[in-house]
């Protein structure tokens, strides 16, 4: 019986695959494709899988596994999922190949800001961008005659409302999960309130009263939420608002459907979303925008690179995004931006920056991200905090190499 | 008989002992009893802060999935009679049917066939002829505890999972099988040479037990991912990537394993008498000869407790698997462990619960039937050294 | 038995732990001496990136790693010796902070802090364990015949599920509004966050490898009961010994060989401790050693990785084992020497 019933439901994927088998062209040449395992990389690899002979891979350690096994010759895969951060270490070892010609030849309808180029160079072709912004409860702030929060001290305001109201159990959620996430809202903050976090030889600078600024920010913000929130990431935090149990944060632009989806969510309709907040009166949101994007594997032959590149553009066209036009911010044409967007486009708009994705980013990230906590939970005060975090970059940039 | 009797216990102390276990058993088995009720849930219920809402699920009820009172006590008397039949029955069957000696293998078969049986008669019979009758039968076909298996099917349907559960009944059975075979040959040669390179050797076996894995991992994976350009001189364009390859890790976890592995073996040779094989010997046996025809026979209980640790290595890991196995191959727990760091939904999380208990279902079913041999096992000497 | 059937016998055991436990080990101690980087140059480059609505490009001057003819980044090992251990130890921070009794700041350095929690938690855990398994055996083997079997089985679960499993399960009881949270908080009547303090994680660290590592000792303990003599039992009962001399003076002293068994790999597993960091996300809080070398070891989003310094860290967590479990060894040794000759 149940084996019946399985090979049923694998003749129906097989059916239903022929059925949207809507590729332009029969894939001939295997190709292998390596990405995060996120919703918007399924519907492109399923996009891409329609053409045939296609393999998508979609792996949480793929961070791990992404730099080494384009290394390799021949490649292990000849497509690759990236964002700002992954793109940097294939860049480094020079795995990846320049897509110009290949882009002249199928990337007729890409757009030119799809095209991630390094020096002029096409290097990766992206399809979707995604940042934290705000998110709220409109019916709590309207309720208690709260405008929506330009500025971090704005939001304090409202947040401090809230909770004498105590319509919600916590006003605030934020993803301060100890690690990368951590080291994110660190890094958001900061750009909130400075441009660089190194001088010219590598060397931080973010021990100043600018990092004293963001850490002393992220503090407060702490004040108002549940009290284990260096365990919460996303998936908590969408948790949180799904279950009315906060009433504002700063959450990924992908993450902003979950909170109309009715079979988890308690708020449908509820949640709306604007421009991440400024640090600073009149300053630039703070927030960072991230990118993601496929690229294309140096060692293997042009005929596999012709035929992987085809492949992704099937992967990225326009009846992938209207059938998935809701689960991201899509840069592809077609994309039809929704209520749920206007967040993410704000954030832009008001000038938020790309983050800076480089070697020296990556050792600070980490670095940030297993440090902040230390001030958060008063265990170091913030000078103290700051001045172990970039020791501990130096000692890693000088294992790295980066600074002498 | 005196002795005995002053052996009973007095009651207190057999009321406080009970207590005791019965608490005991409490914790052991409440978190595994939780996770599986919430499997059954839909999201809102399975997350819920007040234990009543998970356990009778009022979401999923007015969602119209439910159980009545007539499927729980159908469902009752179903799972009473299946545990019998475990009980009473299936070791009769499986002693007739077994290979002649090789009952370990009747166990596993008939175990496998058993569990399948139940699997499909409580979730493909069943529903359907119950369903029929509480249509008929009105307010007492009411659904009273919500329930839904959806999840289940979203995991092994939707999301293959049954190809994971191969590729886990692959890498397990690889390293439980090579394991023994390299461990019981090991595990002998060490027990009957007292000489100090045997001694050194167990020492460096147990210092190579207390190794961080995370380690030795890490420094695979980039050996792995490059091999065919390593192997190439030598093995010409034959060279195998060995990253993503089952067999590849079963030589890793089989090593991983060797250490624990042939201690236990050898303890349990040395509680095999020496003179056995020496009979053998004058009999005009070679070593191998006499370890392959005398002490193997007598060494299954050993061989059973140790394969028994050796599966629940490999059915269990997670750091080899998760980094050395490319998609395809990949097995159930790394598998499990994808649903929670991806962009997770709460449904996923239900659905990662869901395949949870699917991948600890096999391991009950495992002690169930093993239970007995694993004490016997332990008893019979494996742990003396 | 000869040189040559040991060999035989022992060879292709021998030839696998060679092949993949030793060999790496060693490549992992001498990366701790060496240092191996890049060659880095700097470079001017445009970076264009997606915007709304056009995109957003910036000049900057990058560092990036030349790339030689053969396509791969050109490499520099360099000896440092002991500078990778000197980074992960930082003895001068640490001795200034010991200098003035200042436990606080010593553990504000990675390796103390990982250091401290892996050893409360080993040496915590222990008695624990066995205590917890010993007890468990004994009243298991007074009970009744009938109800043994289902306590052994329930028992048993524990040990046998998968760690990630067992330890996400018992996080599910406790983490926000968990159902045990919440049944804390009525009885006590207060709030009660479980994931905000680091004692309280660590306490649930305890319960998990507790909860899992007790049903062990309890199986081995059992078993090893099955066998203790009963005409010792019974005579020790008409010498007039209470149920707590017998146990004291005939039973432990059967079990102590496994008792020792237990404790050594309990000390084994739990020198070790990763799961539970990764299972509770203790990271902010509590870290333990294995944990630390993992970090490092897992790159970065930018590809980098501390080799070096996850090389050193790991012969310390090595030697912290072997130190831990001398005494345990010397014993074997004084076996094996009065065992064989």
């Amino acid at each position: 019986m149940i084996f019946k019933k399985l090979a049923l439901a694998g003749a129906m994927a097989l059916l239903s695959s022929a059925a949207y088998a809507d590729c332009a062209f029969e894939n001939t040449v295997p190709v292998k494709s390596i990405s995060a395992g996120f919703e918007a990389w399924k519907a492109v690899t399923d996009a891409m899988a329609e053409c045939g002979n296609v393999e998508a891979e979609l792996d949480q350690e793929f961070r791990k596994k992404q730099p080494a096994a384009f290394a390799a010759n021949p490649s292990l895969y000849q497509i690759g999922g990236v964002a700002n951060g992954t793109l940097v270490p294939l860049l480094n070892e020079g795995t990846i190949r320049p897509l110009d010609d290949l882009v002249a030849a199928h990337g007729q309808n890409l757009t030119p800001n799809q095209l991630i180029k390094i020096d002029g160079e096409v290097m990766a072709v992206a399809m979707m961008v995604n940042t934290q912004h705000l998110m709220y409860r409109d019916d709590i702030l309207s309720d208690l005659g709260i405008a929506v929060p330009t500025t971090y001290d704005e939001v304090l305001a409202a947040a401090a409302k809230i909770k004498e109201a105590g319509v919600v159990e916590y006003p605030l959620g934020g993803t301060f999960k100890t690690g990368w996430n951590l080291g994110e809202e660190f890094v958001n903050m900061y750009f909130g309130f400075a441009d660089s976090m190194f001088a010219d030889d590598s060397m931080p600078t973010i021990n100043n009263e600018n990092g004293v600024a963001a850490l002393e920010m992220l503090k407060k913000l702490t004040e108002y939420m549940d009290p284990e929130y260096l365990v919460s990431d996303s998936t908590y935090v969408q948790q949180q608002f799904q279950q009315g149990k906060i009433a504002i944060a700063n959450l990924w632009a992908s993450r902003a459907g979950a909170m109309n989806d009715e079979s988890e969510s308690q708020v449908v309709g509820k949640v709306k979303m604007a421009s991440a907040p400024a640090a600073k009166a009149g300053g630039r949101p703070a927030s960072t925008i991230w990118w993601d994007g496929v690229v294309i594997a140096k060692n293997i032959t042009d005929e596999e690179a012709e035929a992987a590149f085809k492949v992704a553009m099937e992967g990225l066209d326009e009846e992938m995004v209207t059938a998935n036009n809701d689960i991201a911010v899509w840069l592809i044409p077609g994309y039809v931006p929704g209520d749920l967007a206007k967040g993410a486009a704000d954030t832009a708009i008001n000038g938020a920056v790309s983050y800076p994705a480089s070697s020296q980013m990556g050792l600070m990230h980490t670095a940030l991200g297993n440090g902040v906590a230390d001030f958060l939970t008063g265990a170091k005060d913030a000078q103290t905090t700051l001045a172990d975090i970039e020791a501990e970059y130096i000692t890693a940039a000088k294992e790295a190499g980066l600074i002498q | 008989m005196s002795a005995a009797k002053t052996m009973r216990q007095p009651f207190g102390l057999q009321l406080s002992a009970n207590a005791f276990l019965a608490i005991w058993c409490l914790i052991a088995a409440f978190p595994l009893f939780w996770i599986m009720v919430m499997s059954f849930k839909v999201p809102v219920d399975a997350f819920a802060s007040n234990p009543l809402e998970v356990v009778f699920g009022p979401e999923t009820r007015a969602a119209g999935k439910g159980l009545s009172i007539l499927d729980i006590v159908v469902g009752i008397a179903a799972l009473f009679y299946i545990a019998r039949l475990a009980v009473n029955w299936l070791p009769g069957m499986v002693a007739r049917f077994s290979p002649g000696g090789q009952i370990w293998a009747g166990w596993i078969i008939g175990a496998l066939a058993f569990g399948i049986a139940v699997v499909v008669f409580l979730f493909g019979l069943l529903p359907p002829v119950l369903g029929a009758v509480n249509g008929v039968l009105g307010p007492l076909g009411q659904p009273i505890i919500g329930l839904t298996t959806e999840h289940y099917s979203a995991v092994w349907v939707e999301n293959a999972f049954y190809r994971n559960f191969l590729n886990s009944m692959l890498v397990t059975t690889g390293v439980v099988v090579i394991s023994l075979t390299v461990g019981t040959l090991a595990g002998y040669g060490l027990a009957r040479s007292g000489s100090d390179l045997a001694f050194w050797l167990l020492i460096i076996a147990l210092i190579f037990r207390a190794l961080p894995h995370s380690v030795l991992v890490a420094g695979y994976l980039p050996v792995f991912i490059n091999s065919a350009e390593f192997l190439r001189p030598i093995l010409g364009d034959a060279a195998p990537t060995l990253y993503g390859q089952p067999y590849a890790v079963i030589a890793v976890l089989v090593s991983i394993n060797q250490p624990f592995t042939i201690w236990m073996l050898r303890s349990f040779f040395q509680n095999i008498p020496t003179e056995l094989d020496e009979a053998a010997r004058v009999d005009g046996c070679t070593h191998f000869q006499a370890f392959r025809w005398v002490i193997m026979p007598v060494m299954w209980p050993g061989v059973i407790t140790t394969g028994l640790f050796s599966f629940l290595l490999a059915y269990n890991d997670l750091l080899v698997t998760s980094l050395l196995l490319d998609a395809q191959n990949q097995t159930m727990v790394p598998a499990i462990a994808g649903y929670f760091n991806r962009e997770t939904t709460t449904t996923d999380q239900v659905e990662a619960v869901a395949a949870a208990v699917s991948i600890i279902a096999p391991l009950f079913l495992l002690v169930m039937v093993f239970q007995r041999q694993i004490v016997s096992g332990l008893t019979a000497g494996a742990v003396k050294g | 038995m000869k040189f040559k059937t040991f060999a035989a016998f022992v060879g292709p055991s021998v030839f696998l732990m060679l092949l993949f436990i030793a060999a790496p080990l060693i490549s992992v101690f001498v990366q701790g001496f060496y240092l191996t980087q890049p060659i880095y140059e700097t470079v001017e480059v445009e970076t264009c990136t997606p915007g709304f609505p056009t995109q957003t490009c910036v000049t900057e001057t990058k560092t990036q790693p030349v790339i030689g003819e053969d396509g791969k980044i050109i490499t520099e090992t360099k000896y440092v010796g002991l500078e990778s251990y000197r980074n992960l130890l930082e003895p001068d921070r640490a001795l200034t902070a010991l200098g003035n009794w200042d436990w606080g700041s010593l553990l504000t350095i990675d390796f103390w802090k990982a250091l401290r929690f892996t050893l409360t938690f080993t040496l915590v855990t222990l008695p624990l364990v066995i205590g917890l398994g010993l007890a468990i055996a004994v009243v298991v083997n007074n009970t009744a015949r009938l109800i043994r079997g289902p306590v052994i089985f329930v028992s048993l679960l524990p040990f046998i599920i998968t760690p990630v499993i067992g330890a996400l399960s018992i996080r599910w009881l406790f983490i926000g509004d968990g159902i045990m949270t919440a049944f804390l908080e009525w009885w006590l009547q207060r709030d009660i966050a479980m994931f905000a303090q680091g004692w309280t994680i660590e306490l649930l660290m305890m319960f998990y490898r507790v909860w899992h590592v007790a049903p062990f000792a309890f199986v081995v303990f059992y078993a090893g009961l099955q066998t203790v003599n009963q005409d010792t039992l019974e005579s020790a009962v008409i010498d007039g010994a209470s149920r707590w001399e017998r146990l004291r003076y005939v039973v432990i002293p059967h079990l102590m060989p496994l008792i020792i068994f237990i404790a050594l790999i309990h000390l084994m597993d739990t020198y070790r401790a990763f799961e539970e960091i990764v299972g509770f996300s203790s990271q902010a809080y509590r870290i333990s050693l294995q944990w630390l070398t993992y970090d490092l070891l897992v790159p970065d989003d930018s590809g980098n990785r501390a080799i070096s310094r996850a090389s050193a860290s790991a012969m310390l967590t090595m030697i912290g084992i072997v130190i831990l479990l001398v005494p345990l060894l010397r014993r074997t040794w004084r076996d094996h020497r009065g065992g064989s000759h």
